[in-house]
């Protein structure tokens, strides 16, 4: 069976020597990932790599049996992530800003409609409340506001409104509870991974890979990925990983 | 799908362009036949300039009174505006212990000088003054000076005074505080404000040797006005040349300025650079006209109440204002959209390159003169002054918007192209939407400097008041001209009056 997404001996270099070591790893459809290690460890890096925007110097990147690079713009809005600095349009309004998430299925004329007019709100409001937006925020006024209003934990769900509008195969979320308070963090991360009863996930992705600095969130998960100065040194499932794994994997 | 009107700040940066819709309708509609034959013999002279060594010594003497008279003007408007914005500052007057009320008077005094283009000071002070080198210098120096003064005065306003208070406390003399407490700050100001007005100076003195006041400006007006191109591109490929070395110069001068530790000392080299290019300036006008003499003050007969009052019930008011109007907000319309729409047909590198030296090249021409090319193969009408003048502020919207862009945080355009976004589309969103607020700032600072510029090309465009004004000035009719430029002052006041509010809402979101 072709996995969702494949790494073969990827190698990524910095300034500082390489970031990823002779990285090979499966993901499979319906898997939810713990990405855990210490900073600098390659999290950021790998998951630059796995949404393309870390092309790595060897190895390649396979998503649903095609190379990375050699994905169409519809393929490649296939993955979909929420970065760590959120990297949401300051001067856009709540709406347009969710909007932007389909801009990898929406040709030039939706754009520039999507800056001039409201657009497409009913599916804006459903990915806000999905992502849990407060209601307050979600009439028409409310959607007008600029993001630049609002408050760190709105704007994490903007973000992931955004993620879930543009409908991926594959979610990435990059240390999305790094700067959250831990009742925020719960809910975000809940938002992230609730699935239907049968399983699949809500926002209809195949799979998710969560980086994470708190590792005693991984029973949330299926399967654990742990790296230790760019290198793999856990891949099994989260039920297997145990506390001494975890405190050698962090250990200074 | 779609609902209400909600237009945000990117979207308001390429509208304008709209604008290009109704001028090219005109425009294209009123070429005649011969026209593409001259536009073809004008863009072949580009690549064949003449290499005539005598054509090329007079245009390098004519580049040097140009350049001279840029510099002289910049450095004396620079002393004098730097004066005079300190005498404006409400908070210099009470820091010695004065009331505030001579700062005020002055600067709405200040307010005349300014609202009146540099042209319009050049035909007055040839009138009264003869030609002379010195007539330009002082075109350039009389508005630059008050400009100057209100950018310098605003900036010292603006600062914290809690500094300046905590000195003056510690018992310092009310001199020894404000350089301590407010130089550094206004250092800064005076040599990145400073080297713009340069660059404005450049294009000044060239513009007003167009209207016959020396300079390269008369030498490219002479060769268009014969259809002499290729003639013209030497002129303009030496005027490139000149225009990108001072940008460059500048830009090199700002980020080593930027990145010094020392920063005073910086600043003193850049005042010493304003006193030496004024004795530099000097000397070499005198130079280049050793037969200038004295400056002369001719009579004026200058209109008496009844005499206004016949000129005001003459002259055609309503078209006058119209056509102005008219030509500020379509010049304005493709100054301010035409730059981030080229941007925006394709994010190739090569693509920002061509538009990058389009920009120099429309930037150097002078409107007056695209005016006179344009007029070669069309009719006169509004839309030729409008197109000429928002090309010309084109070139220097589309240089400010792509130096911007260079310095933009690209990590929002990385995000959408890894979610699938066209590069033009990332680009829109993820480069051009956090700089379009700045874009639109100086967009109504740019529509400020266009309503005044409306004159230029309004002289040789045979529309509104700067026509009207060429006229009046030409047959001598005093009452007309005192009413023309008064009119002008306060259309640009109020112009000014209103950019500052959109630049400060843009400032501001």
């Amino acid at each position: 069976m072709t996995a969702l997404l494949e790494l073969e001996q990827v190698r990524v270099t910095g300034p500082h020597g390489d970031r990823l070591s002779a990285l090979t790893l499966r993901l499979q459809n319906g898997e939810r990932i713990a990405l855990l290690g210490r900073s600098g460890a390659g999290k950021s890096s790998l998951i630059g790599v796995l949404n393309g925007s870390l092309p790595p110097v060897d190895g390649r990147v396979l998503f649903q049996g095609v190379a990375l690079a050699e994905l169409s713009r519809r393929q490649r809005a296939r993955i979909g992530t929420l970065w760590q600095d959120l990297r949401l349009i300051e001067e856009l309004s709540i709406g347009q800003n969710v909007n932007a998430g389909a801009l990898g299925r929406r040709r030039l004329p939706w754009a520039l409609a999507n800056l001039l007019f409201r657009v497409s709100a009913e599916s804006s409001r459903s990915c806000l409340r999905l992502a849990g937006l407060e209601e307050s925020l979600l009439d028409d006024a409310g959607l007008d506001r600029p993001v630049g209003q609002l408050s760190g934990g709105q704007r994490q769900r903007v973000a992931l409104a955004r993620l879930f509008r543009q409908q991926p195969d594959l979610m990435l979320a990059d240390e999305p509870l790094a700067s959250l308070d831990p009742a925020i963090a719960a809910e975000v991360l809940e938002r992230l991974l609730t699935s239907d009863e049968d399983g699949r996930l809500r926002s209809g992705a195949q799979a998710v890979v969560v980086s994470l600095h708190r590792p005693e969130l991984i029973d949330r998960f299926d399967r654990v990925i742990g790296l230790r100065a760019g290198r793999l040194v856990i891949d099994a499932p989260a039920e297997a990983v145990s506390d001494a794994d975890l405190r050698d994997l962090y250990a200074p | 799908m779609i609902g209400q009107l909600r237009p945000t700040a990117p979207a308001l940066a390429l509208l304008p362009a709209l604008a290009l819709l109704p001028v090219l309708l005109v425009v294209l509609s009123g070429a005649h036949g011969g026209g593409a034959e001259i536009l073809g013999a004008f863009l072949v002279g580009a690549l064949r300039p003449s290499l005539d060594p005598a054509l090329l010594k007079a245009l390098l003497i004519a580049l040097q009174v140009t350049v001279a008279t840029a510099l002289t003007g910049w450095g004396c408007s620079l002393v004098l505006g730097v004066l005079l914005g300190c005498l404006s500052s409400e908070r210099l007057w009470v820091t010695w212990g004065f009331p505030q009320w001579p700062a005020i008077v002055l600067r709405r005094l200040l307010a005349l000088p300014r609202s009146v283009h540099e042209l319009i000071w050049g035909l007055l002070l040839l009138q009264v003054l003869g030609l002379h080198p010195w007539v330009a210098v002082a075109a350039i120096s009389i508005p630059y000076a008050s400009l100057v003064a209100r950018v310098w005065r605003d900036q010292l306003q603006s600062l914290d005074p809690s500094r300046l208070q905590a000195v003056l406390q510690a018992g310092a003399s009310p001199m020894a505080a404000c350089i301590t407490a407010l130089s550094p700050a206004m250092g800064s100001v005076l040599v990145s404000y400073g080297g713009y007005r340069l660059e404005c100076a450049l294009r000044s003195a060239t513009l007003l040797g167009v209207f016959g006041l020396g300079g390269l400006g008369m030498d490219l007006e002479l060769s268009l006005k014969s259809l002499q191109f290729r003639e013209l591109w030497t002129g303009l490929w030496l005027l490139m040349l000149v225009t990108i070395a001072l940008e460059q110069g500048l830009r090199w001068w700002r980020s080593w300025a930027g990145q010094a530790q020392f920063g005073q000392r910086q600043v003193l080299v850049f005042v010493l650079g304003v006193l030496l290019s004024v004795a530099l300036g000097a000397v070499w006008l005198d130079q280049l006209f050793p037969e200038a003499g004295a400056l002369n003050w001719l009579p004026v007969d200058w209109p008496d109440l009844n005499s206004l009052q016949l000129a005001a019930q003459e002259l055609p008011w309503l078209s006058m204002l119209w056509e102005t109007l008219a030509l500020t907000l379509l010049a304005a319309g493709i100054a301010i959209g035409l730059p981030p729409l080229m941007l925006l047909l394709t994010p190739a590198r090569f693509w920002h390159r061509c538009v990058s030296g389009l920009w120099v090249l429309v930037r150097v021409i002078p409107p007056p003169l695209a005016v006179l090319l344009l007029l070669l193969s069309n009719q006169p009408t509004l839309a030729i002054g409008a197109l000429a003048l928002g090309l010309h502020n084109s070139g220097v919207m589309g240089r400010l918007l792509q130096e911007g862009l260079e310095l933009q945080d690209d990590s929002a355009q990385v995000a959408l192209v890894s979610g699938g976004a066209s590069p033009q589309v990332s680009w829109l969103y993820g480069l051009l939407s956090p700089r379009s607020p700045s874009h639109l700032a100086y967009g109504a600072y740019r529509s400020d400097v266009i309503l005044r510029e409306t004159v230029v090309v309004g002289l040789i465009g045979g529309s509104g008041l700067g026509w009207q004004l060429l006229e009046s000035l030409s047959s001598f009719h005093w009452a007309a001209v005192v009413l023309l430029i008064s009119t002008y002052a306060v259309l640009t006041l109020l112009g000014e009056w209103l950019s500052d509010r959109f630049r400060q809402h843009w400032l501001q979101s």
